[in-house]
């Protein structure tokens, strides 16, 4: 149900996006979320960043994350593209996309797989700045967004 | 060991009568990886290669050879599949391509030779299109990955598995010694790959065991730490995380030869 993918490629959000859609008229809902590359991080002047993910482990994990949606809310479809390698500010970098028949299922599963995402699906970033290049650091509050779905048990 | 079908009761080919089979939604993916140079890779990715789109090539490849199976394979059916895709998956970490070729159609036999041969052909694509620039690549991984639909129902490959298969095929032809599937890879990622300037290293349990660590990752962290000090201040970092074979584990899980460890920093995707 759930389109899972990894790639370098550039994606067209708006092709994900009608892809979900087209064809159905059981979808009421569609909510979606797009990461982008930002300028300023941990230092200002980001001019690019790597990513590196685990193959085989990333892929297994997002599915893990998608069936844990599937099963909280009445989904009808999703797409998940994340991509690795170089990329530059302003560059997209992640897709969730979440259809449903009612908005409150779609808005809430596209949140708490982005929480989810951010927090389990083995991703690191690597920021290259004016001033060199490091590893970016998780942040507690991601931790933390992650954990109100694991205190609220419906 | 369930019997081989292509073969008939005097041990000949055949064809199997699949009439009375019923019609299912059949769906097999495969896949198959072409390790290269760093270089390669990089003119692939940013498209700069002479001969024209590489990956748009090789997918049309294995697209056509999915196709093209039954002429291949002698006692493969003709199948009306009904999709065929081929992705492509650049890793820096081989360094190369990882291709994944997903054949379905609703019939009476399965279609995961026509995964298998479309993966296959797009490897050998990606070498026809790069082998004036690198003549090294190696073609490997070609494997089933999943299975749904038919009679078997659904499958799904298992790395952990797959290696115990081949420690017994490869002993009853060869009782020397398996001693690489003796051992349990260990992987690093991200910045704890680049501190330890490696990326593997095997470790076989047994040394665990005698050494009086328990057999669990808990005990392999740990007796990582007292042989090699490099690692002792890599791995003790908050926050730090591991999997066992692509799951995400805690200290308590057991290890056993032919497991995939990998340790690597809190996760920062998205």
């Amino acid at each position: 149900m759930f389109k899972i993918q990894v790639c370098a490629e550039r994606f067209d959000t708006g092709k994900e996006l009608d892809a979900l859609s087209q064809q159905r008229t059981d979808i009421g809902a569609l909510a979606s979320f797009v990461g982008y590359v930002r300028d300023f991080n941990e230092r200002p002047d980001v001019t690019a960043l790597t990513l590196e993910h685990y193959p085989g482990m990333t892929e297994q994990q997002l599915q893990a994350i998608t069936e844990t949606a599937a099963e909280r809310w009445p989904l009808l479809g999703g797409t998940i593209i994340h991509r690795i390698g170089r990329m530059e500010p302003g560059d997209p970098i992640v897709l969730v996309a979440v259809a449903s028949a009612h908005r409150q299922a779609a808005f809430d599963a596209c949140n708490f797989i982005m929480d989810y995402l951010k927090t389990r699906a083995p991703f690191w970033k690597k920021e290259h700045t004016l001033s060199g290049d490091y590893w970016v650091s998780s942040r507690p509050s991601d931790s933390q967004a992650a954990q109100r779905w694991d205190n609220n048990n419906d | 060991m369930s019997e081989l079908t292509h073969l008939d009761a005097k041990g000949q080919a055949h064809m199997v009568d699949v009439s009375a089979k019923s019609v299912t939604a059949r769906t097999a993916s495969a896949s198959a990886s072409i390790t290269m140079q760093a270089a390669t890779l990089k003119m692939i990715v940013e498209g700069r290669h002479a001969k024209g789109d590489v990956l748009a090539t090789a997918r049309i490849a294995g697209i056509q050879a999915a196709k093209r199976t039954p002429d291949l394979i002698p006692l493969c059916h003709p199948l009306m599949l009904s999709k065929v895709s081929v992705e492509f998956e650049p890793d820096t970490a081989l360094p190369g391509i990882r291709v994944l070729v997903t054949c379905k159609l609703a019939g009476q036999t399965g279609v995961e030779m026509e995964a298998l041969t479309g993966a296959s052909v797009a490897a050998l694509t990606l070498y026809d299109m790069c082998k004036a620039v690198d003549k090294t690549m190696l073609i490997g991984d070609i494997r089933v990955l999943t299975k749904q639909g038919g009679k078997s129902g659904d499958w799904v490959f298992d790395a952990a598995e797959a290696v115990s298969a081949q420690v017994v095929v490869e002993s009853s032809v060869d009782q020397i010694s398996t001693r690489p599937h003796e051992r349990l890879q260990v992987r690093f990622f991200a910045e704890l790959r680049e501190q330890l300037k490696q990326d593997e290293l095997a470790v076989d349990p047994a040394e665990l065991k005698a050494a009086g660590f328990t057999v669990t990752v808990g005990g392999l962290s740990d007796w990582l730490r007292q042989a090699q000090p490099e690692l002792d201040a890599v791995l003790d970092r908050a926050g730090l995380m591991v999997a066992v074979n692509h799951k995400m584990a805690d200290n308590q899980v057991p290890v056993k030869a032919g497991d995939e460890v990998a340790f690597f920093p809190p996760v920062t995707g998205g």
